[in-house]
């Protein structure tokens, strides 16, 4: 044979070598023998979380099995960022056996309207499951066309968190339920310290310029008219305007931290537990942090405005039931026992995890210990004032959020826009966005 | 490219690189077709499909309706994308110049005979093999409000009796660019100086000599004979850093979101935000192709002007 042709005859194998190496392997093993009546159903189940939150979700796992040897759960998991798109690409497959058949999902109702999810309500009316031990409005950011298509697995409870030794060292009292927004301007101000060049030092309150919706929603303002199928943005309502001022002028009275610092100094639990900020208001999931730190703290109720009223976003991430899956009827009796007040919920709700999504085992022992905060009734109440009205429940909502409403709301965060001009600005770019989506739908 | 002379003689003036010559090494395509694979199916077919999802309604999952140019009429109309694609233009007109001037000027200052100019090298060109976000996430602390650089100029006001403070550079919409241009010279003028570096010590030291005698003082001698002989390199580089700053898209994205309100975020944000956050594939397409248009006008105009500033040896 020639140079050439032994030249070439190695680089075909080589190349014959790297195609087999990637193509799948020819079923060279026997077909397994048909599945013994014992083997159990085997369920796939995803969610997002680091690995030290997989754990715990792995215990979850056990648990079920124990109680039910007949099903098989397996875990699949990816870190947050990663985990919408790389869900969205195994449900673009279609492939049924690559399909997770539980999933942890926010928001719903995206995700339903592109048919990738079970109508859970047939189960819900064969096995008679309780929806009413759930928060006030809770399901319905679970909610699509009317039906249920997840079950939240917890409800975010925004509570003030306030730093016990700032509050005796500027000798200001402890918040209690009947604190109003003068209230927390007028502690606000003895809370803010500033150095010689007029530098806050110590900020009063830390909060996401993105939960704006409380100040909102307390002072009897709005979003939107309707958070299924808007056809109004009602930002530029009076009291919705009197709620966003409050809110931007604390920022720029230095009492609270500016959103965009408050992201680079690491968030609210950073600024809290180093001290930097008196004051935080979030959801529950701060707790365990807090507590490992052993911090002196406590929670209150969010201060409301004189003749306003409570009110808190209900809403949080759901699990759901792929449309694909081939064995719903076991999915669903995991489904339905992770939502169960003796399964999923009580275990997460013992971790520490979650303020849970079901009434009964919020006000039962598993919620009510001694460990810190003290006021867990504190909590209790902001959850009975679970509502809807910090974000909608239509498809459209995180564009319309993220590219129309929230830019705006920076400006405000940033002190470079006023409330009374900007919101109606806004309203009007918003009302155009609803507009162009064809809303409101018949 | 070193080429013997007989080869050169037979050669024809003007060869058609796609007919088929028996006499030729055919064997070349058995050793590139392994990368030719993937390069026709994670680049080619994928460029080809995105032109055809950009005429789609379709949300990766969902069912795919044909819209037609539905997805670009939007886009004219769109606040956002003109708000980024504004974004955009603003990082390539102050990045690429900022950053070919700054190369050349270091490239200039370590190219001369002193002692230590090997590790200065080394610490200009170290940026450019950091990870981004690493970068990115010092840059953050380093320019926040109360951050170290924001005492250091309180800290230095104080010291002269001036009241100096630095103006919050991420967290207005006014200056959140200016950062995002920091940290992408920080990251990027490395590579621009190690190119600079490598043209400016093949000028022939005969021309400055020449010159030299002639009476050209120093910046005569390198304004008229090293920036022509360094104009090729000048042209790479500004078509490679203007595609660059096209497609910024690490640096405002791990730094600041494109936030606050949008003020720093470039247009290949605006894809992803399109693609994986709103689920809306047929709008990111249709921006990815107007952004594939733009550069491509763009560097074909480079093309074209580069006739009458770029002077090539082998001319």
């Amino acid at each position: 044979m020639s140079r050439r042709s032994w030249s070439v005859l190695s680089v075909l194998a080589v190349v014959i070598m790297l195609v087999t190496a990637c193509s799948p392997v020819p079923a060279t093993q026997a077909p397994a023998a048909a599945p013994a009546a014992a083997t159990p159903v085997t369920l796939t189940w995803a969610f997002w979380g680091s690995p030290e939150e997989a754990v715990s979700h792995k215990a979850v796992a056990d648990a079920f099995m124990k109680e039910h040897p007949e099903i098989k759960v397996e875990t699949w998991n990816e870190p947050w960022d990663n985990y919408f798109t790389k869900i969205q690409a195994l449900w673009a497959s279609g492939d049924p056996k690559a399909v997770p058949d539980i999933a942890f999902l926010w928001p719903t109702p995206k995700y339903a309207a592109e048919g990738v999810l079970e109508n859970l309500d047939p189960y819900i009316q064969k096995s008679g499951y309780d929806l009413n031990d759930y928060w006030g409005g809770l399901l319905e950011s679970a909610k699509y066309k009317g039906s249920v298509y997840g079950l939240p697995r917890d409800n975010e409870i925004n509570v003030l968190y306030f730093n016990k030794d700032l509050f005796d060292k500027a000798g200001v009292k402890y918040p209690d339920e009947n604190w109003t927004w003068d209230d927390l301007l007028a502690a606000a101000e003895k809370l803010t310290v500033k150095d010689a060049s007029g530098k806050v030092t110590q900020y009063a309150l830390a909060m996401e310029g993105g939960k704006y919706s409380k100040w909102v929603n307390q002072n009897g303002g709005a979003i939107l008219d309707d958070y299924v199928n808007p056809s109004k943005c009602l930002l530029s309502t009076p009291e919705s305007i009197a709620a966003v001022k409050f809110f931007s002028d604390m920022m720029n009275n230095g009492y609270a931290m500016r959103d965009a610092d408050l992201s680079q100094a690491g968030g609210d639990q950073a600024v809290f537990l180093s001290g930097q900020a008196a004051m935080i208001i979030q959801n529950t999931s701060r707790v365990s942090s807090f507590n490992a730190a052993k911090m002196n703290y406590d929670v209150a109720v969010v201060p409301i405005p004189a003749g306003g009223k409570r009110w808190n976003p209900a809403g949080g991430a759901a699990w759901v039931m792929s449309a694909k899956s081939d064995n719903k009827d076991a999915a669903w009796t995991f489904l339905s026992w992770l939502q169960g007040k003796d399964g999923g919920e009580k275990l997460y709700t013992e971790r520490g995890e979650i303020f849970p999504a079901l009434q009964s085992v919020a006000n039962s022992s598993v919620f009510m210990t001694d460990q810190p905060p003290a006021n867990k009734k504190g909590i209790v109440a902001e959850a009975a004032a679970s509502g809807v009205g910090g974000f909608g429940y239509f498809p459209e909502w995180d564009e319309l959020d993220s590219s129309v409403i929230g830019p705006a709301m920076q400006k405000i965060w940033a002190g470079e826009a006023d409330p009374a001009q900007a919101l109606p600005e806004l309203c009007k770019l918003a009302d155009q966005f609803l507009k162009d989506k064809g809303f409101p739908k018949q | 490219m070193p080429t013997t002379s007989a080869a050169q003689s037979t050669s024809p003036p003007r060869r058609n690189p796609f007919r088929w010559r028996p006499d030729q090494q055919w064997e070349a395509y058995l050793f590139i077709l392994p990368s030719l694979l993937g390069f026709l199916v994670f680049v080619f077919i994928a460029v080809g499909a995105s032109l055809g999802i950009s005429f789609l309604d379709w949300g990766l999952t969902g069912p795919r309706g044909f819209v037609g140019l539905a997805n670009y009429r939007e886009l004219l109309r769109d606040p956002v994308f003109w708000r980024v694609a504004r974004n955009t233009a603003f990082y390539i007109i102050t990045i690429v110049p900022l950053q070919l001037a700054l190369g050349l000027t270091i490239a200039v200052g370590l190219n001369q005979a002193i002692r230590g100019t090997e590790a200065f090298r080394l610490i200009y060109f170290l940026p450019v093999v950091t990870t981004i976000v690493a970068g990115a996430i010092v840059f953050r602390l380093l320019l926040a409000r109360n951050g170290p650089l924001a005492d250091a100029v309180t800290g230095l006001g104080q010291l002269l009796g001036i009241p100096l403070s630095l103006p919050d550079l991420l967290g207005s919409t006014r200056n959140s660019k200016v950062s995002v241009v920091l940290l992408t010279l920080w990251k990027n003028t490395g590579f621009t100086m190690v190119v600079y570096l490598a043209a400016l010590q093949g000028v022939p030291q005969e021309l400055i000599d020449a010159a030299h005698v002639d009476g050209a003082n120093a910046w005569q001698r390198f304004r008229n004979v090293t920036v022509p002989m360094i104009s090729s390199t000048t042209f790479f580089l500004f078509i490679l850093q203007t595609i660059g700053a096209f497609q910024l898209f690490a640096e405002p994205f791990v730094m600041t979101r494109g936030g606050p309100a949008q003020s720093s975020e470039p247009v290949v944000q605006y894809i992803y935000d399109n693609a994986f956050r709103f689920t809306r594939m047929g709008k990111a397409s249709a921006i990815a192709w107007f952004l594939f248009i733009f550069i491509f006008g763009f560097t074909l105009l480079q093309n074209i002007m580069q006739r009458r500033w770029v002077y090539y040896e082998t001319e």
